[in-house]
């Protein structure tokens, strides 16, 4: 019947035409209507923008720090005059306590998949914990030094000392907030499911990771 | 050929459904939506967000997170910011011209070198930041990247909210720095500037996501209009280069505040000469700011790219000629905007190599440019132009383009640039490319969507008399000012006028009484938006342009949530014109489904000369 095949038609097309990219279409978000029950629903799943927000986020953050990096790059080496800073022996355990709260998110995330909340929450709650820690030892640092006088205005050094902790730290603090989010939110009619919350989270989380150890490299190197 | 899918509003008859039943009332939403305040909507009984019983004053005044309510607002608020920088400019002219002039209100600021700076600062980043980089983008683009991708409402409503009120107060604090002590007005300009950057971040991030994520089905990507595209590939420059001055605002704040050592000559102690230092220091700052401002050159002229390509094709009623490569030229477009920072370090100082790099960067962001400028004229090439205000502006934008540009190309050679930065010619160079340009895409803008915004038209005899009046002006006042520079005359400098003889002080006074004429032609222009708010003509038809894209689908202006939850399926392009009779040419909007019928035939008619070859 020739009808029923141009309507097929049509759906090809429709279906070649394969707009935002991801593949999977859910139902239509419940009740179109009811007109003829054969509108397409969206072609991305609602969720899938915060992992595109957050990915977009971390490139603009990131030109954020290099900019300031390139700034320290090229005082460093135009500065003849360069007074060394000597960093503080606490954040080798800062960033100790950082890599192995990225490791625990990825531990309470496998958690998650396998549908166990409770172990989930707990293990995501000592990332969050490490999370503070490393704060508190940001803090101690910023402690050790001005007790050896070095003040954010002293030399050009602890100036970048200083601004490159503070701006991190600043960010890791927005990170510390939402994995309490994730931890304690209660995700029965939100937008975004559990799994996908903490995906976002931890993908901003052990970006924030890494930008720290090339922070302190770069601060250990170049000082 | 008028909308099908969506004849008048969508889901105008709502059925006994579950979706009726909550909120019965939604898409009838009466034709008296008006503007009563200076930027709020007014929602009929329409217009309350699903699940939400009824929101409160704040919710439905300031914190509104409608993307056409936000979208309203930059504009009224760009609009503000260009009357003041525009009798700034007048006030700065003037005084080159009669240093002894007594305007009354300003004497009380003083008459120094300081307050005149001050004054340049003031037009400059009311201009940049509030009008070019906002209206074009923040502006046109809240309100319609979601309607012409078929989507409901930007990806973070909320988010927009906050970036508005973070720019609405920075636009504040720009301008109370000029009232404020030079010392302390300029640590308040500076944290002002990095709220604006925050904010213009915020918003890029919202445009980008949205564009990825929220197209409705069908709106590939080679379906985008170009509007859309330009929109897009702005917002990810954007992200790039804000963060940029971010940080540079955040080195400088930090100076000011925290006495820290980025910019001071201090850090460099006894060794090296201060001058060395100096230049040193001065050139970091260069990097960094310039790496910003070569690209916000960009970030303010991209949408207009779009809007032009999208409005000359309208109005030819012709497709966009070579569309892939304008989408491309685009794309370049943004990626050297990106790189060419370096040719406004010319006179500081790099490596002796780099000027050649950067100078054939420059010279090459030509390409894309040229690509553009071809596919303009394709366009027009042998079509059937419709010549109304909006057409004329954006034609007006194309001859303002080429002028800019030629200049632009003596800017990009690196033998010419050191002689020339801070002069006329460079003045007159990007106020003729960048300003003038994008303010005539801007207004052609205006024009081409007032009709969706307001479901009035802006008077077209008065607005053709404002063009010619407001064309003639800036080429009168940007022209001499090309011939000044050429002069080799140097800028700011309120007495060197009458150092360079008769002939350069008597241009000079040329180019301010044409600037004080342009000016006065812009009342017309204001007389009619007012009129035309309050008691213009009335447009009952929803596509009075007969365009193709998804927003003209809507009652005007767009109900909330735009489509709501029937998401429209686009089947097509963004220019599909034609065919072509005497009278008019036709255009098919992009989610009219190809006719079955139309398939059946010419498959029949394909199966029949099967069967005959046979």
């Amino acid at each position: 019947m020739p009808g029923t095949s141009i309507v097929e038609d049509i759906e090809l097309i429709i279906e070649d035409i394969g707009g935002g990219g991801g593949g999977i279409t859910p139902p239509a978000g419940g009740d179109d209507g009811g007109d003829s029950g054969r509108r397409p629903g969206p072609n991305v799943p609602p969720s899938r923008r915060y992992a595109t927000a957050i990915v977009i986020a971390m490139i603009s953050i990131f030109m954020f720090f290099m900019a300031m990096v390139g700034a320290f790059i090229f005082l460093r080496a135009t500065n003849r005059n360069w007074l060394p800073l000597r960093l503080p022996s606490i954040l080798w355990f800062n960033t100790a306590v950082l890599i192995s709260s990225s490791v625990i998110i990825e531990m309470a995330r496998r958690r998650l998949t396998l549908a166990d909340v409770p172990k989930f929450r707990k293990l995501w709650s000592g990332a969050t914990v490490l999370g503070v820690l490393f704060l508190i030892g940001q803090l101690i640092a910023w402690r050790q030094l001005v007790d050896e006088r070095l003040y954010v205005s002293t030399t050009q050094a602890s100036s970048f000392f200083y601004i490159f902790t503070s701006l991190h730290g600043l960010h890791l603090l927005g990170g510390v907030c939402a994995l309490l989010f994730v931890a304690f939110r209660k995700f029965q009619n939100a937008s975004v499911s559990r799994s996908v919350a903490a995906e976002v989270v931890s993908y901003y989380w052990h970006f924030l990771d890494g930008l720290w150890i090339f922070l302190f490299a770069l601060l250990y190197f170049g000082k | 050929m008028r909308c099908t899918l969506f004849p008048e509003i969508p889901g105008v008859s709502p059925q006994p459904t579950s979706s009726s039943r909550r909120n019965p009332q939604r898409f009838t939403l009466p034709v008296s939506w008006r503007i009563v305040a200076l930027d709020m909507v007014s929602y009929g009984s329409g217009g309350e967000p699903l699940d939400s019983p009824s929101p409160g004053f704040l919710a439905k005044t300031l914190f509104n997170s409608d993307h056409k309510v936000i979208g309203l607002r930059y504009l009224w608020l760009a609009l503000g910011s260009v009357l003041f920088g525009m009798l700034l400019s007048l006030l700065m002219r003037i005084h080159l011209v009669w240093p002894a002039a007594q305007i009354p209100l300003l004497s009380d600021f003083g008459n120094t070198t300081d307050r005149y700076a001050a004054l340049t600062l003031l037009h400059g980043s009311l201009m940049v930041f509030f009008v070019l980089t906002t209206a074009p983008q923040a502006g046109f683009g809240s309100y319609f990247l979601p309607l012409q991708i078929g989507a409901r409402d930007m990806a973070f409503p909320a988010l927009n909210v906050i970036s508005f009120w973070t720019t609405a107060i920075s636009l504040l604090g720009v301008t109370a720095s000029f009232f404020v002590s030079p010392a302390s007005g300029f640590t308040f300009w500076i944290g002002s500037v990095a709220l604006f950057c925050l904010a213009a971040l915020l918003t890029s991030l919202n445009f980008a996501v949205t564009t990825i994520d929220l197209r409705a089905k069908g709106m590939s990507l080679p379906r985008m209009p170009l509007t859309v595209w330009a929109w897009f590939i702005n917002a990810i420059l954007s992200l790039l280069i804000f963060s940029i001055l971010l940080a540079a605002c955040a080195f400088l704040l930090s100076d000011r505040l925290l006495a820290s050592q980025y910019f001071s000559p201090l850090a460099f102690l006894a060794r090296e000469p201060a001058s060395s230092a100096q230049s040193t220091l001065l050139s970091l700052w260069q990097r960094l700011f310039w790496y910003f401002a070569q690209a916000e050159v960009y970030v303010a002229i991209l949408p207009c790219f779009g809007i032009v390509s999208h409005l000359l094709s309208n109005f030819s009623r012709k497709p966009v000629w070579a569309e892939r490569a304008a989408v491309l030229a685009l794309c370049g477009a943004g990626v050297f905007g990106f790189c060419i920072w370096g040719q406004h370090v010319f006179s500081s100082g790099l490596n002796p190599w780099s000027p050649l790099a950067f100078s054939l960067l420059a010279s090459s962001l030509g390409l894309p440019a040229g690509v553009l400028v071809l596919s303009w004229f394709g366009t027009l090439w042998n079509a059937r132009i419709e010549l109304n205000t909006s057409m004329l502006f954006a034609l007006g934008f194309v001859s303002l383009f080429l002028s800019g540009g030629v200049t632009g190309l003596f800017l990009a050679g690196a033998s010419f640039s050191p002689a020339s930065i801070g002069d006329d010619f460079v003045t007159g160079h990007f106020h003729l490319v960048m300003g003038i340009a994008a303010t005539f895409a801007i207004l052609a803008a205006l024009f081409f969507w007032f009709p969706k915004m307001f479901a009035r038209q802006l008077d077209e005899t008065l607005g053709k008399l404002h063009f010619w009046l407001t064309f003639a002006g800036v080429y009168c006042i940007f022209m001499p000012m090309h011939w000044l520079g050429l002069m080799a005359h140097s800028r700011g400098t309120t007495g060197a006028a009458a150092a360079f003889g008769p002939f350069a002080s008597s241009l000079h006074t040329f180019v301010t009484v044409a600037t004080i004429l342009t000016v006065a032609a812009q009342f017309l222009f204001l007389y009619n938006f007012v009129w035309t708010l309050s008691r213009g003509k009335k447009i009952h038809d929803a596509n009075p342009w007969r365009s193709a894209t998804l927003e003209w689908c809507l009652s005007s202006p767009p109900p909330f949530e735009n489509f709501g939850p029937a998401a429209p399926v686009v089947y097509r392009g963004a220019y599909e014109f034609g065919p072509y009779s005497a009278a008019n040419v036709s255009v098919t909007p992009q989610n009219v489904a190809p006719k079955p019928p139309e398939h059946a035939t010419r498959r029949n008619l394909a199966a029949g000369a099967f069967a005959e070859e046979k």
